[in-house]
């Protein structure tokens, strides 16, 4: 396939969605309720560590509330994120506490008619706790003698045990970094750390769970993933997964925080089967910013380089702070490393990740899933390279990028593929000129209270985890399309959208593939029994993969359109071609050589049920053999107010490379929302814990500092444009752009900082506060060095 | 604590309805069925359960069932229907002001208490009147845009 006109693919057109969103008329999980429904509550924990003693539950049973403690509940530990294979997952969860491991966890259980009835029996539960040492700093968790979270978890099938609070480790050694750094001239190297931050989704978690006749349940749930949602229940309850239904929800925005099957979901299940009657349970606010957020990162970098600025390699250390529970800690390790060595050219490696258990809430993926952390990291040294180097930042970077042609590690060291479509040029030099990078100046010439810097961070996100061979992560995707009996088309697919316009792509998708005006293909609602396996709305894979099944399905269906319509106009198949037809309204099936030799696509469809007396449809799956990376570039010009510390983002130029454009206003709305997070992440958030491992928001989300409107640049300042590319792999030409948009945004900061006041800071959030206490020390310097 | 009577005038029905004076106007709306007023944070910090009470945009989740008995209250979905959007409902799904859509009905509600007062907003005024709402997905300017465009399309159309 190569570039063509599209009838429908790259169109602005109206979301499907739209209408239902802007009405109230949406539901999600949250808005859900059955007739006879149960409120659930947690009894959760006010310790951030601690054994439980006792526990009484006797007023909440007399109050006529369903109790669950940890001795109902089956006695299996298990991962919540079945994303990667079997062989690679720790296992150290159950559905309720069997001994405290963070602040809020849920340590009983409770259901009644109310949810005020629920909320007093919650209370009325009494808890003896022995509360034990608290680690919230991973160093400390480290150390030999501290407080073990754990003896044990799983691993595999396997029991293992824990020691100094490790989770897991991972090393990477590729090609030789001692001879690389023996043969390199110049070196940058330095100590990068990232906070623990929270999705800030809007939507808080929510499960509603109907118990069924025959001993099954069904489940609506806030998730990224019907499917594994399903075979995670299975596992824990042991019921067959054909008694096991999980409903696909609009959902609330996830940034990556519904990866896993959410810890509200076997709890209501678990109530609902005790009670015989459906439950819903939400998280309060509060509950949910101690239930995950990011992964917190303390990372060491060393990089060489020759004199003309050719990287050698690089030697890497980095301590994941996982929190109290191990939810993706092992590939987390992995990914980071590949990020580093798929953005530049690096090929001697020598790495070691550690992840450390400590008293805080649950990493897990959030948007880029340590992307943006390792991109700030090497983006903020190929700066300082430069300037040793005495180089353009931007001309060192196109000598080093992994580009087209070059090998690329989608999800860690073993999904591996080869980059077949890459704008990187085409972004920088754009961008370059939006921003005016001819005129940056240096930071020494910028005085006055006000000064201005220009900053870049360029990165990228793999689209998909799809390669050739298979590795530790699972990827691929089903879809079911069938043809009406007017003409129209119906989508089944398993994959959530989590309101980037993912349902909006694929029906653009398939209305291409077979013709068929747009508002005739809808994906329709769907659950997991009516679909094939889905592996998850993450990695930037939506359009991709979740699209790449649907055209896969489409084009079997449009055979099945030419060989039915073929009997009918009495011609061979291969004759037959597709259009669409404004006119009609309808997809027309015609030979282009004999004008009457045609039919529309309502007509076949009618034809086929009252007279050939079958359903025009294709079921199948698909798995790319690829993860080609979204190029994303960031250049950004800021204002640092050397007075306050406060940054003000003046204009930006956000440049994505996703291929084929499907959603151009979609595709919009993703780099301006990545800058927004982005900008978040690299300057306010930050959820702090105490020493007791409280929240010190204590659950007001104003304070975790989720961006608000104020920050925000005005539309016209924003500059988002587009690579002209085809990515060859891709459902006509597309590529991804999700957590793209906002892996290198911190980067750009740190640099455009840089750029302004001449001090570099290795830590997130880049806050007014530590803004101007590096003013004041390099103004100390200054002066003392004049005298 | 015993329930007590109260009726709620909500988009133009008229409900009565027996509550617990301690529950807020955010429950006692979403348990009647009005699912499209969003509960967020219960704080008052996210603006996602906004509406209109008595022509005044209040965040529902900060005032208590009992003080809206016998008021009017408006929600996003009382605003516009399918066939007959608000005009900041049309403008919201055309700008690509939307993704999630689960911050929108606040939104909206906060655009029109805005609207109501300045039909020609600026820049400034419009953030104003947003910043009580969170968004996570969109970054904002779009709904920037999304307000002043209705503006401009109901100052021509004499709608709102
Ligand atoms: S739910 Fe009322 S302000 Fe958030
Ligand atoms: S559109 Fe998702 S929070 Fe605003």
């Amino acid at each position: 396939m190569e570039k063509q006109n599209f009838q429908v693919v790259g169109h602005v057109t109206p979301r499907k969605d739209g209408v239902a969103r802007v009405t109230g008329q949406e539901k999600y999980t949250v808005d859900m309720t059955l007739p006879r429904m149960l409120y659930g509550r947690t009894v959760c924990s006010p310790y951030a560590h601690a054994r439980i003693i006792s526990v009484d539950t006797t007023a909440a049973e007399a109050m006529g509330a369903i109790v669950l403690t940890f001795k109902d509940i089956p006695q299996i530990r298990y991962n919540e994120r079945i994303i990667t294979v079997e062989w690679a997952l720790h296992k150290d969860h159950y559905i309720l506490a069997d001994k405290v491991r963070r602040m809020g966890e849920p340590v009983v259980a409770v259901a009644a008619e109310t949810e005020e009835l629920a909320e007093k029996a919650a209370r009325a539960v009494k808890v003896e706790y022995e509360p034990l040492r608290v680690l919230v700093d991973p160093i400390e968790a480290m150390k030999p003698g501290a407080e073990p979270l754990y003896e044990t978890v799983m691993y595999g099938d396997k029991e293992i045990k824990v020691v100094n609070n490790i989770a897991c480790t991972r090393e990477v050694i590729e090609g030789d970094v001692d001879k690389a750094f023996a043969e390199s001239d110049v070196f940058v190297e330095g100590t990068f750390k990232t906070h623990k931050i929270y999705h800030a989704q809007m939507e808080p978690k929510s499960v509603l769970c109907h118990p069924e006749p025959d001993g099954g349940i069904t489940v609506w749930a806030t998730t990224q993933s019907i499917h594994n949602t399903r075979i995670v229940l299975g596992q824990i309850f042991d019921i067959p997964l054909s008694k096991i239904n999980v409903k696909r929800m609009a959902v609330g925005g996830t940034f990556g925080s519904s990866i896993q099957m959410n810890s509200v979901v076997p709890i209501g299940v678990a109530l609902a089967l005790k009670a015989r009657r459906p439950v819903r349970l939400t998280l309060t606010r509060e509950e949910d910013m101690h239930d995950h957020g990011r992964f917190g990162t303390d990372a060491h970098l060393k990089i060489g380089a020759k004199k003309d600025g050719t990287l050698t390699g690089i030697e890497m250390e980095m301590t994941a702070d996982l929190g109290a529970h191990i939810i993706q800690g092992y590939s987390f390790l992995g990914v980071s490393i590949g990020w580093v060595v798929s953005l530049y050219r690096l090929p001697n490696v020598r790495y070691k990740g550690v992840g450390v258990y400590t008293n805080k809430a649950p990493g897990c993926a959030m948007q880029g899933y340590g992307n943006p952390q390792a991109t700030l990291a090497v983006e903020s040294l190929l700066d300082e390279l430069a300037e040793k180097l005495g180089m353009d930042p931007l001309v060192l970077r196109l000598k080093n990028y992994v580009g087209l042609g070059m090998t690329f590690w989608g999800q860690g060291p073993m999904v591996r593929s080869i980059v077949w479509s890459d704008g990187v040029p085409e972004l920088l030099g754009k961008g370059q000129e939006i921003i005016g990078w001819d005129r940056r100046e240096n930071p020494n010439t910028k005085s006055g209270r006000f000064r201005r810097g220009i900053g870049l961070g360029r990165g990228f996100h793999t689209t998909s985890a799809g390669a050739p061979q298979p590795g530790d992560v699972i990827d691929f995707s089903g879809a079911l399309v069938k043809v009406n009996q007017d003409g129209s088309v119906d989508v089944v697919s398993a994959m959530v959208d989590h309101g980037g316009g993912t349902w909006e792509a694929i029906a653009k998708l398939v209305a291409e593939t077979l013709c068929v005006p747009l508002d005739k293909v809808n994906v329709v609602p769907s659950d997991t029994f009516s679909t094939g396996y889905d592996v998850c709305t993450h990695a930037t894979r939506g359009t991709y993969a979740g699209g790449g099944a649907a055209v896969k399905v489409a084009e079997q269906v449009k055979k099945e359109i030419f060989e039915t319509a073929a009997h009918y106009l009495n011609v061979q198949p291969d004759a037959l071609k597709l259009r669409m037809d404004h006119e009609q309204d309808q997809a027309v099936i015609y030979v282009p050589s004999i004008p009457d030799k045609k039919m529309t696509l309502k007509q076949l469809a009618s034809r086929t049920w009252s007279e050939s007396w079958k359903t025009i449809a294709a079921v199948d799956s698909y798995r790319p053999t690829n993860c080609p990376p979204a190029y994303v570039t960031i250049f950004l010009e800021i204002e640092v107010d050397t007075w306050t510390g406060a940054v003000r983002t003046l204009r930006t130029a956000l440049g994505v490379d996703c291929g084929t454009v499907v959603n151009p206003d979609g595709a919009v709305g993703q780099l301006e929302g990545g800058l927004s997070r982005g900008l978040g992440m690299a300057l306010y958030e930050d959820n702090e814990w105490d020493n007791q491992g409280q929240l010190l928001s204590k659950g007001y989300w104003v304070d975790a500092k989720t961006p608000g409107i104020m920050e925000s640049p005005a539309l016209k300042d924003l500059n988002t444009h587009f690579a002209d590319t085809y990515e060859p792999t891709g459902p006509f030409g597309a590529k991804g752009i999700g957590e793209a948009a906002l892996n290198p945004v911190p980067a750009a900061y740190a640099n455009a900082i840089y750029n302004a006041i001449g001090i570099r800071f290795y830590e997130l959030p880049i806050t007014p506060e530590k803004i101007l206490g590096a003013l004041m020390e390099q103004e100390n310097i200054v002066k003392e060095g004049v005298h | 604590m015993k329930p007590q009577m109260i009726t709620l005038h909500i988009n133009g029905r008229t409900h009565y309805v027996a509550l617990n004076p301690n529950l807020t106007l955010l429950v006692a709306l979403r348990d009647l069925g009005y699912t499209d007023v969003k509960c967020g944070c219960e704080k008052g910090d996210c603006g996602a359960c906004a509406v209109f009470l008595n022509g005044v945009a209040v965040n529902s989740c900060l005032v208590l069932a009992w003080q809206a008995d016998e008021a009017e209250i408006l929600t996003a979905a009382g605003l516009g229907t399918s066939e007959h959007p608000h005009p900041l409902q049309t403008a919201f799904s055309d700008a690509g002001a939307i993704q999630c859509g689960y911050c929108t009905p606040g939104m909206i509600i906060s655009a029109k208490a805005l609207l109501d007062q300045k039909p020609h907003p600026t820049d400034a005024e419009i953030r104003d009147a947003i910043s009580g709402n969170l968004c996570r997905c969109t970054g904002y300017a779009q709904i920037i845009q999304a307000v002043q465009s209705a503006a401009e399309k109901m100052d021509a159309g004499g709608e709102g």
